[in-house]
């Protein structure tokens, strides 16, 4: 029986990086005694997945863990049990059964929704007063957006546009707040950082510091471009 | 959300950030303004080691059990850490609260290892808090520490206000309870320390002098300031391990510690007597749980754990009395829970091969041996009771059992010690791997068995017999780690042996400190303050630098190391009374200069001292 977890990760725990985060899960869930499957052999280890690795920095509001348990417990009870067994910064959100035929979250996302701003008031960033004009160029009426892409093996040219699903900006209190919906997953894995770069540099924008921005992912999304379902809306 | 003592520009330029954020599970919150102490426990090394030790965990459960007092979590930052906190002025802060430690009432220091000396002035310094107990007032926090090294604590003399001698269990509370008292009336620093230093256990180095023997540099006399400071410290030990205070959580940390699992002690003390071993002299008599009482506590600490591992604690886990039946509990209930069984070092026989084999996989793991000295001779000196036989037998039966890897550890630079001592060593791996030839036939072998031998060096410790023992200058120990390198490659079953030896020059090291008295105080702040922290960290050990600040304060690396001291001589240590006397430790020596064996606990009493306790295994029915 597969089990799909919806959770926050917010705060100070935006320290804690992706394997710490997942050897956390795996002792929450036994202390929650939930009866979760292990694998066979010498080293028997939980049948649990997360959807997508969230970067040391980064809080979210929509991450997702499947886990396969043994047998069916009420999912109110076990959200509460689990979250018995938080620490500040990680709330369990929904515990859903997922039909038989469902994807597991890793495979399934394509896309992922994030809110970006500025840490510190960035005056370069914050008084360009034509942003909204500016940011049409860029991206709506672009036909692509080419950019240079660091890879382990070194560098390739690789087009963004078709890659961004969303780029919306609004402006709080003078402040730009970038609303993205990038392609997600195993394949063309964007990260808001690298989108925001190259807007900074479409600006002529000094120095980019990814560093300065304070991204919160907002919720991870399996389908096509024209259908995007939520991890979360999948199961009951 | 809860607040950080570090900006978010630094978390997100170190390593690990998470080491300093604290908020793990099972971490206490209070609110500081409703308690009367706040204390700051600290393990000077790094988080992942410092969260693995279970004194610290004991203790910090022990001590929030108090209602008014708070014990929070320091650990040393790391050299990156560092340099950002001294650039920025950012005072060194504890993990829950996030509080500057400045602000503290007492900070606790465990002293397990003698090279975390100067990782002691780092925290002091980092904290804004000065160095010597002398420049210190009544605003700063009071200094404490404790551990094994605490059964020496003269090298830091001058660094710390009070030393607790003994188990932390037994005078904590009188000391805490003492400390509010002189708190309600208005605290005098000095008018505390002095009494303090009557509870058991307490010892305040600044109401001590000591003179020296201008002939040869030794101690001529250890004595109080004054009439009312007891002459001597008496170690204190915990007499009923079934009754004292246990924790039922441990934190668990996001960054995998060293020890990422459960730790359940299992007892105290060891029957050994090996006769280089402080751990099995200082912590007598051997005091074990009783079984009922493990077995509900292994259940409790998996539960609020989460933990999949458990292991077992102890000197020697082979020689507590109701193995079998702790092991069968923990295969039967914890294994089918996907809980793995660490085992600990076990002696190897039928025993614990069958439950290792029911634990661990066969062809992955290895089996370990500890006969610490290659010959029979030398293994009498030390009186490591293990013979050849019960290695070869052993090892015979692993390898029947389908094990085909074979660690070993021993130590050079053992006092007597010989050349063919030391050849023994490659000898002896080499008639074991024999063994394996013969006992697997060649169809069932999967290639070569590989045998491991390991050595370190020897370095004498107080209250063990082997205390007055010389030690050799670094490049003796490496010509002995050569013998037995040249050895092993005369050896007919070589290509299965592989040998491993450590450095030298931390050795050395080691010596002084551990074996040091007050004088060394100014040669360790003399190198902190040129750069020396971090030294059992071999990247960050800058062993030229202690030779200039030992220079710097005339310290002979001879005086304190490698000479042979006299069984008369006041040692730095003797106003400690650990139970165990010196006419033992003397007689002790003098059977390890004949060779002679000492039966352990269980089989007689030698008469050590530490029956005095009352408890243990001194007055079980043999």
């Amino acid at each position: 029986m597969r089990v799909r977890i919806r959770f926050e990760k917010t705060g100070i725990m935006r320290y804690v990086g992706h394997l710490d985060l997942m050897r956390f899960f795996q002792k929450a869930v036994k202390r929650a005694g939930l009866p979760i499957r292990y694998s066979e052999g010498f080293n028997p280890h939980q049948i649990m997945s997360f959807a997508s690795p969230l970067g040391v920095g980064l809080t979210s509001e929509g991450e997702y863990m499947d886990i396969d348990i043994k047998e069916q417990v009420n999912s109110k009870a076990a959200l509460e049990t689990l979250n018995a067994n938080m620490v500040e910064g990680l709330e369990i959100k929904s515990f859903k059964y997922l039909p038989d035929n469902a994807e597991k979250c890793m495979s399934a996302v394509t896309a992922a929704s994030y809110l970006v701003t500025y840490k510190d008031s960035k005056d370069d960033v914050c008084y360009v007063d034509n942003i909204l004009e500016l940011k049409q160029k860029f991206f709506d009426e672009a036909a692509s957006i080419n950019i240079v892409k660091k890879t382990k093996k070194g560098e390739r040219e690789l087009d963004l546009k078709p890659l961004i699903y969303r780029f919306n900006i609004r402006v709080v209190d003078n402040k730009p707040v970038y609303d993205l919906l990038l392609s997600s997953g195993s394949t063309d894995n964007i990260k808001p950082e690298l989108v925001v770069k190259a807007f900074h540099e479409f600006l002529g924008l000094p120095e980019f510091d990814e560093l300065s921005l304070d991204i919160k992912r907002t919720d991870m999304f399996t389908g096509e471009s024209d259908s995007f379902i939520s991890l979360g809306d999948i199961g009951q | 959300m809860k607040k950080l003592a570090l900006p978010d520009d630094i978390l997100m330029q170190i390593d690990k950030p998470a080491r300093y954020i604290g908020n793990e599970f099972n971490s206490v919150k209070k609110n500081p303004a409703d308690v009367d102490i706040r204390f700051a426990m600290c393990f000077p090394d790094v988080y992942e080691v410092g969260m693995s030790h279970l004194g610290i965990a004991i203790l910090y459960d022990m001590l929030n059990r108090r209602e008014d007092t708070y014990c929070e979590r320091v650990y040393s930052p790391w050299p990156d850490l560092h340099n950002l906190m001294k650039e920025r002025n950012i005072p060194l802060f504890a993990l829950e609260s996030q509080d500057a430690i400045k602000d503290f009432d007492f900070i606790g220091m465990t002293l397990q290892y003698e090279m975390c000396y100067t990782n002691i002035l780092q925290i002091l310094d980092l904290a804004g808090i000065s160095l010597e107990t002398k420049d210190r007032n009544n605003d700063d926090p009071l200094i404490i520490v404790g551990g094994p090294c605490a059964t020496n604590p003269e090298p830091i003399a001058d660094f710390v206000d009070l030393v607790y001698v003994g188990e932390g269990e037994t005078s904590y509370p009188a000391l805490l309870d003492l400390y509010k008292e002189h708190k309600a009336k208005g605290f005098d620093r000095q008018a505390f320390l002095r009494d303090a230093c009557k509870i058991p256990g307490i010892y305040v180095p600044s109401l001590y002098e000591v003179t020296y023997k201008e002939s040869d540099g030794t101690i001529e006399s250890f004595k109080p300031k004054y009439n009312d400071v007891p002459a001597t410290i008496v170690r204190q030990v915990v007499a009923d391990m079934d009754s004292t205070t246990y924790p039922t959580k441990m934190l668990i940390p996001f960054v995998r510690a060293i020890q990422d699992r459960v730790v359940l002690e299992i007892q105290r003390g060891c029957i050994r007597g090996c006769r280089f071993c402080q751990a099995g002299m200082i912590y007598r008599p051997n005091r074990e749980k009783s079984v009922d009482i493990l077995k509900k506590q292994a259940k409790e600490l998996l539960a609020s754990t989460g933990h999949e591992e458990i292991s077992l604690s102890s000197l020697s886990s082979s020689d507590y009395h109701a193995l079998g039946d702790l092991m069968d509990f923990l295969i039967n209930d914890c294994l089918s829970e996907g809980v793995n069984v660490s085992l600990p070092s076990l002696r190897i026989d039928a025993f614990s091969l069958d439950v290792m084999s029911k634990v661990q996989d066969v062809r992955k793991s290895s089996i370990t041996f500890a006969p610490e000295a290659g010959s029979q001779r030398m293994r009498n000196v030390i009186n490591k009771g293990l013979t050849v036989d019960d290695i070869i037998g052993g090892a015979t039966l692993a390898f029947k059992g389908g094990w085909n890897k074979v660690k070993f550890y021993f130590m050079l630079g053992l006092p007597t010690e010989t050349d063919e001592d030391m050849k023994a060593i490659p000898r002896l791996a080499n008639e074991v791997a024999a063994a394996y030839y013969d006992t697997v036939p060649k169809e069932q072998r999967q290639g070569r068995c590989q045998i491991t031998i390991s050595t370190s060096f020897f370095v004498p410790k107080p209250f063990t017999p082997f205390q007055w023992a010389p030690m050799y200058e670094a490049g003796e120990y490496l010509r002995r780690a050569k013998i037995v390198n040249d050895e092993m490659k005369a050896q007919l079953n070589q290509k299965s042996l592989k040998y491993n030896w450590h450095h030298s020059d931390v050795t050395v090291l080691e010596g002084v400190f551990a074996r040091g008295d007050r004088r060394l105080c100014p040669a360790i702040l003399d190198a902190y303050k040129s750069g020396c922290f971090f030294d059992a960290w071999g990247e960050y050990f800058d062993f030229d630098k202690w030779l200039a600040a030992f220079e710097k304060n005339n310290i002979s690396v001879d005086f304190y190391a490698y000479r042979q001291r006299d069984l008369d001589e006041i040692l730095p240590w003797d106003f400690i009374d650990c139970h165990v006397t010196k006419a033992f430790l003397k007689k002790e020596w003098e059977n390890a200069m004949n060779a002679t064996v000492t039966p352990n606990c269980k089989m007689k009493c030698s008469g050590c001292g530490a029956a005095r306790i009352g408890s243990g295994v001194c007055h079980n029915a043999r």
